[in-house]
């Protein structure tokens, strides 16, 4: 049996205000290295929330986030910021990438902030671009790049600091189909040949398609997890 | 580990810079109207500095050529009360002086002088004045007034009891060349003397006051009055006029008993006040011009925080740390220091450079400016230190400037900045 990569108890997210918000309302779910799992749900569902939680970016109002055994809601900010740097890699809906730097370049420099040796960027950058077919895009930067090809820059970005999973918040949401397909079958063929777990937070049926576990939220609450 | 660390954080700096310098380049207008600004900023303060360098330096060093020299040597009693006699020394004792003085390293030359307080008459009226019995031969070389001379001549025609009255004090007692006056004086014993003397030259510094109140006569013809020869005063010129004052100490230091030195600045202390005064203005000036470009600064790298949000966002969200981001934001605002400091100091040191060539006319305000012994046309003067104070003023502005914005997208919450919001 594989080894529980994330594991959360009772989580709870409430925004205060005039009438208190339960964006997250006891949720309770463990995931385990080499998953496919897609949050499924409508928008305002919380499915948000709780990837913004697991990636350590929102802290929960209860309930515990352990993820490779850490308990992240007991961290400082710092440590937050270390801890996400060295075990959590994001995928954002508007790829979110540095403009003036070239697709080689942002994929690095994930890895400059981790202090990661010079001969081990460059390698780990150029197959990464090339896993996600931009080999021959290395120089190019952003504006140069098609959305798809950005957002499977942003995949290889959120592969090079070697997290222990991939958060992807509605990743194929800026795509054409056939730009989200490629998409889609470099993160499966990264998961299957790699081992790398995927959290997607989507209402897109393709990517409900592919995933190997769908897990429906609505008002904050697991619906289903198949 | 640590060389492979250090290698990191080399390769990671040289990565801030790229990320900074591209970032400047992103919104081309807006960098470009701030770092115009500062070449603007600094070009200005240069031209300000050297326009005000030059004229200070232009007054004083007409006011040491023409009457003051760089230092003086007076019996001490004469700075308290310039009686006829407080002499510096009698004939052998002024030569072994000068001979003691003009030995020493830094000095060009000396010439000796008879100062009396005394009055000058003429038919319409009568004023006190400063009688001066100089050594004709001694001023030519040792000052500039010879130069000075807007009618007749600097001792050169023959003729006894010549006297060059300033231009201004010849119109207030309403003489011309040739015109006959009385001065009144004492001599060597104390006594009220008097002598009538024609005027040979009339002359004009650029210092108004002293035109009105200094008379210039051979000291043979003020001898014959006097009795004797009187050395009251002994200007010493320097070979530079750098460190005026520390000289002035180690001539002091030779001098014997009863003699005192002064440098220009104590003899003409408003020429040292306007130096110090200066001084002070120009770094007010500074301050004001680098508050504004703080201002410029800061708003521009406002703006380029709100526009950059989501990407900043992203930065922090992947784990990049506050130190990492605020140093980021640090290096992009002096970068643009560094960019538009160069330029400008570039630009102000040749346009300074072209004025000093020029020159700056100003003789519709001749008159005013002779009231401040300045002359009409300005020479501005190149200062590199004040380069220095101008480079370290852009830095620090800049510093100051990436606060705001810095603490601005630190306080970024990474969720709701990748969202746009």
């Amino acid at each position: 049996m594989s080894k529980p990569v994330i594991e959360v108890k009772n989580l709870e997210k409430v925004y205060e205000g005039v009438v208190p918000v339960h964006a997250v309302n006891g949720i309770s779910l463990t995931i385990t290295q080499g998953e496919f799992t897609a949050l499924k749900g409508p928008s305002g569902c919380g499915k948000t929330t709780l990837l913004n939680m697991l990636g350590g970016l929102d802290q929960p109002t209860k309930g515990s986030i352990a993820i490779g055994g850490v308990d992240i809601t007991t961290l400082s900010e710092n440590e937050l910021i270390d801890f996400r740097l060295r075990n959590i890699g994001f995928v954002f809906q508007a790829y979110n990438l540095i403009p003036v730097l070239s697709a080689q370049e942002n994929v690095s420099f994930i890895m400059l902030l981790q202090n990661r040796p010079k001969e081990e960027r460059e390698q780990r950058a150029r197959q990464l671009l090339e896993a996600v077919g931009l080999g021959d895009k290395e120089d190019k930067r952003p504006g140069q790049l098609s959305g798809g090809q950005q957002q499977r820059v942003a995949v290889a970005r959120a592969l090079a600091s070697k997290p222990q999973f991939v958060l992807a918040d509605e990743p194929t949401a800026n795509l054409d189909s056939q730009s989200t397909a490629n998409l889609l079958d470099i993160m499966e063929r990264l998961n299957k040949e790699e081992g790398m777990t995927f959290v997607f937070a989507t209402h897109d049926d393709r990517v409900i398609k592919k995933a190997r576990r769908i897990i429906s939220i609505e008002d904050g609450k697991v619906l289903s997890d198949n | 580990m640590e060389n492979h660390e250090f290698e990191s954080g080399k390769k990671y700096a040289f990565m801030i810079f790229k990320v900074a310098w591209r970032n400047i380049w992103r919104a081309k207008v807006r960098s470009f109207i701030v770092i115009g600004s500062i070449v603007v900023g600094i070009w200005a303060g240069l031209l300000i500095i050297g326009f005000s360098f030059g004229m200070n330096n232009e007054r004083t060093a007409s006011a040491i050529g023409t009457t003051t020299g760089h230092a003086q040597i007076h019996h001490q009693d004469f700075d308290a009360e310039p009686l006829s006699t407080a002499v510096v020394a009698d004939s052998s004792g002024t030569v072994a002086l000068r001979q003691k003085v003009q030995a020493l390293p830094f000095v060009s030359g000396t010439a000796q002088r008879t100062v009396l307080g005394g009055m000058i008459n003429s038919a319409k009226s009568a004023r006190a004045v400063r009688i001066m019995g100089v050594w004709p031969e001694e001023e030519r070389i040792q000052t500039t007034l010879p130069d000075c001379m807007v009618e007749g001549d600097f001792f050169e025609a023959d003729g006894r009891n010549r006297l060059l009255i300033g231009e201004k004090l010849a119109k207030r007692l309403g003489l011309k060349l040739r015109s006959k006056v009385v001065l009144t004086f004492q001599d060597a014993a104390g006594d009220l003397s008097r002598a009538s003397f024609r005027i040979s030259g009339i002359y004009k510094t650029l210092n108004a006051t002293w035109d009105e109140f200094h008379v210039y006569v051979d000291h043979e013809d003020l001898e014959k009055s006097l009795g004797t020869p009187l050395v009251h005063e002994v200007l010493v010129r320097f070979e530079e006029t750098v460190d005026t004052q520390e000289k002035a100490n180690a001539l002091a230091e030779v001098m014997p008993a009863g003699l005192a030195v002064k440098s220009w600045k104590q003899v003409r202390p408003e020429l040292g006040f306007a130096d110090d005064m200066m001084a002070i203005m120009l770094v007010l000036v500074l301050g004001i011009i680098m508050m504004a470009l703080l201002f410029g600064i800061i708003n521009n790298m406002l703006m380029a925080i709100l526009e950059r949000r989501r990407e900043l966002g992203m930065l922090m969200a992947v784990g990049m740390n506050k130190r990492k981001l605020f140093m980021m934001i640090l290096v992009e605002t002096l970068m643009l220091g560094f960019v538009g400091g160069p330029i400008g100091i570039l630009l102000g040191d040749l346009s300074t450079r072209a004025m000093m060539r020029i020159g700056i006319d100003l003789s519709s305000k001749q008159d005013g400016l002779a009231e401040l012994g300045v002359q009409s046309m300005i020479y501005p003067e190149i200062v590199p230190s004040y380069y220095l104070i101008i480079a370290v003023m852009v830095i620090t502005t800049a510093l100051i400037a990436s606060i705001l914005p810095a603490i601005k997208a630190l306080k970024l919450n990474p969720v709701e900045a990748i969202r746009g919001i």
